[in-house]
């Protein structure tokens, strides 16, 4: 102002020199304050240093605060590394994870549980998952389920979950409560797992059951399994069935034997002692004898178990049905071989007398010709030796008949077959199983497994092993201090096939040993059988040998060997010759 | 029966020898050897005698009307003894019929004699059973 006022006339005019005052006093206000400002300048210095002092120490500060954070970086990483692996677990794991609130609504789905129903979260949110489960497995499903929420447990069910593709599987569904620490349940948590594989093995199991169990009651067999050393039994329904235990009762083997037929108790205990002996597979005939008095006849088959030879499993059949109705047809048949028996005598005998009287006719009509041709005077010798011609020839011709008749009741030619001893034998002990059963003596068949093959006329071989079976059941037959017992066991010795029939009968009078197979010994001949010499003679024929010892108990073992197939052919001719010893016995 | 006939007869002295008609014995048997045998025994007897193998054509013979006695078979293929007995009865042919037969059938031979039969022979049978049969068939 004082410069640009200094080239004006006028300066200083009234306001400037206000002004000029103004300043003037501002002027001195300045310098007053210049002085205050040096002495500010002293404290603001100091401000600096200790500023700068107190920036350091910021600075350090903030150095650790730099690597606190970075330390919580990590630790947050970490936890989301540590989360990403939970929710891999959550979402690898072979089964959905999920989680309701705890009135019940969802509040999360594992993603496999969204993949395999194809429901989005969306969808699924809250009760949208309930149209996962099939229409009929949802009631139940959601009555238990509130049930749960208002008991507050844990539980598992058994519901079919729809599949993206439409298809329903079984789950099993396993559910449990969070609580805090005032008890209070705050979340659920459950799994559910894909079943179906089970599921349907349980039916198909379930099912097969059924089958075995219907098949064992319709066919009155029964299943068991035995462990010899630690005396556990288990028995399938059909087993107490037909021993008449109360179903699902431990059963022991003094039970069992309490309702044994005290006639084969016997065979009971001995089947015990080989068993624990481990003797191998048994097969048994036996007889119980039930409270109320009734019989019935049993058939057991046991085997050692392949993987735990100390256990046995096997089947029992009630056979009574069976050998009721074959006593009863064996009755029949017996009186029906009888009728047929006398009629076919009696048409024998008629054919015979008819086929002999004839010629024997013309024989005695030709020789009284003759006579009286001779006789008259003159004797018509010509008409004598005409007539003395016919009787000669009939007479031939009767002994043509006499042969003729022979032929046709021996037998005409030996078949040769290939046999399985076991097999024959069966067939013979099938059929003469009643026989057996009614002589009261038990059967026990002892085969040899894998017996070679035999060739042999089987008619014959079946004829002498029926021979043998008669004779000890009938050596039997008096036995009553102990077990009439028959064992028919099979054997390979060499290059022979065996088979053996004992008998625990009255045995053998030292003078009769020698004389059994003689012809016509036998007391006895009921006409079916055939005696010990033509089964010697048979056996003979077919290269074997039959030959009796004594046991060292009471009775007697019958055996007779015939030669393995891989022996070569037999004497046709030797076969022959037994036809017609059994013709000239006849 | 007359013994002394009957020893006559084993002797070859046959009383009907001297007579020039000798009753014609007709056999019907399917055995040959009977057909054989039988008529010489016959002539032996002193009858005249033929034989037939099948009842069939004795019926349709023309010796059946000179036939004074039929010795016949009961079971023969086609017409049976007791078939031919019947048939002729049905013609009111009244010949004696000596039925001789292999088979003992008690119902047969109730059968024969209630229907007519002269006598009934089981084979074998003698030739004095044969000729005494014979004898009380034929009317002297």
């Amino acid at each position: 102002m004082i410069v640009v006022g200094s080239d004006r006339a006028d300066f200083p005019g009234q306001t400037e020199s206000l002004l000029l005052s103004v300043a003037a006093n501002q002027a001195s206000i300045g310098l007053r304050e210049a002085g205050l400002l040096r002495q500010q300048k002293r404290i603001a210095d100091e401000l600096d240093r200790r500023v700068a002092e107190r920036t350091a120490e910021l600075a350090s500060t903030n150095r650790e605060l730099a690597s606190e954070i970075i330390e919580r970086k990590l630790a947050e990483e970490a936890l989301r590394t540590s989360e990403i692996k939970l929710r891999q677990v959550i979402d690898t794991i072979p089964t959905l994870a999920w989680c309701n609130l705890p009135d019940g609504p969802n509040e999360f789905l594992s993603k496999p549980w969204h993949d395999y129903t194809g429901l989005s979260p969306e969808e699924s949110h809250g009760w949208g998952w309930q149209v996962a489960f099939h229409p009929e497995d949802l009631p139940p499903l959601m009555k238990r389920w509130r049930e749960l929420l208002v008991s507050g447990e844990g539980d598992e069910m058994e519901a079919r979950l729809r599949r993206r593709d439409g298809v329903y599987r079984w789950f099993l569904i396993r559910v449990q409560p969070l609580r805090n620490n005032e008890g209070e349940i705050i979340r659920w948590y459950g799994t559910s797992t894909d079943i179906e594989d089970r599921r349907v093995a349980e039916e198909r199991l379930a099912r097969n059951e059924a089958f075995l169990a219907e098949g064992q009651h319709l066919s009155r067999t029964g299943s068991f399994s035995w462990c010899v050393n630690s005396g556990s039994i288990t028995w399938s329904e059909e087993m107490y069935r037909i021993f008449e235990f109360e179903e699902g009762t431990n059963v022991t083997l003094e039970e069992i034997g309490s309702r044994m037929h005290p006639e084969d108790l016997r065979i009971f205990n001995e089947m015990i002692e080989r068993a624990r002996a481990g003797v191998g597979d048994f097969e048994y005939e036996h007889r119980l004898l039930m409270p109320d008095g009734t019989v019935k006849h049993l058939h057991l088959i046991a085997h050692v178990r392949g993987d735990n030879p100390g256990e046995y499993i096997g089947a029992v059949q009630d056979v009574t049905q069976r050998r009721l109705s074959e006593q009863a047809l064996s009755k029949a048949r017996s009186e029906l071989a009888n009728v047929a028996r006398v009629t076919s005598l009696g048409v024998l005998t008629a054919s015979i007398a008819h086929e002999v009287n004839q010629p024997l006719s013309g024989i005695i009509t030709n020789a009284s010709t003759c006579l009286r041709m001779l006789s008259a005077d003159p004797p018509n010798v010509d008409g004598a030796c005409e007539t003395a011609r016919r009787t000669i020839r009939d007479g031939n011709r009767a002994s043509d008949v006499i042969s003729r008749l022979r032929t046709l009741y021996s037998k005409k030619e030996p078949t040769l077959e290939s046999i399985d001893l076991n097999d024959a034998a069966r067939e013979v002990t099938a059929m003469s199983s009643t026989e057996i059963q009614r002589a009261g003596v038990s059967l026990r068949q002892d085969f040899a497994e894998s017996l070679p093959l035999a060739s042999a006329d089987r008619v014959q071989i079946q004829q002498v092993i029926l021979n043998l079976i008669r004779n000890a059941t009938e050596a039997m037959s008096t036995v009553d201090d102990r077990a009439r017992e028959l064992i028919i066991t099979t054997e390979l010795q060499g290059q022979q096939v065996l088979l053996s029939v004992k008998d625990s009968g009255v045995g053998l009078a030292p003078e009769a040993a020698d004389k059994i197979f003689e012809a016509f010994h036998s007391t006895k001949n009921d006409g079916m059988g055939i005696g010990l010499s033509v089964s010697r003679s048979i056996i003979e024929a077919h290269r074997g040998r039959l030959w009796a010892t004594k046991n060292d108990g009471p009775g007697v073992t019958f055996s007779f060997t015939i030669p393995r197939r891989s022996e070569g052919a037999i004497d046709v001719e030797n076969l022959t010759n037994v036809d017609d010893r059994k013709a000239d016995a006849a | 029966m007359d013994a002394s006939f009957a020893l006559a007869h084993c002797f070859g002295m046959d009383p009907r020898r001297s007579t020039p008609e000798r009753p014609l014995v007709s056999v019907v048997d399917d055995d040959e050897s009977v057909r054989e045998s039988l008529p010489d025994l016959l002539r032996e007897f002193g009858f005249e005698a033929i034989a037939f193998s099948r009842a069939e054509d004795f019926l349709s013979s023309d010796r059946l009307s000179q036939t004074k006695c039929l010795v016949l078979d009961i079971a023969m293929p086609g017409m049976s003894g007791l078939d031919l007995q019947q048939e002729l009865r049905r013609r009111r042919e009244s010949i004696p019929i000596i039925f001789i037969t292999g088979q003992k059938d008690d119902a047969n031979r109730e059968l024969a004699l209630r229907q007519g039969a002269a006598h009934f022979l089981y084979k074998p049978f003698s030739d004095i059973s044969l000729l005494n049969a014979l004898d009380l068939a034929i009317p002297q």
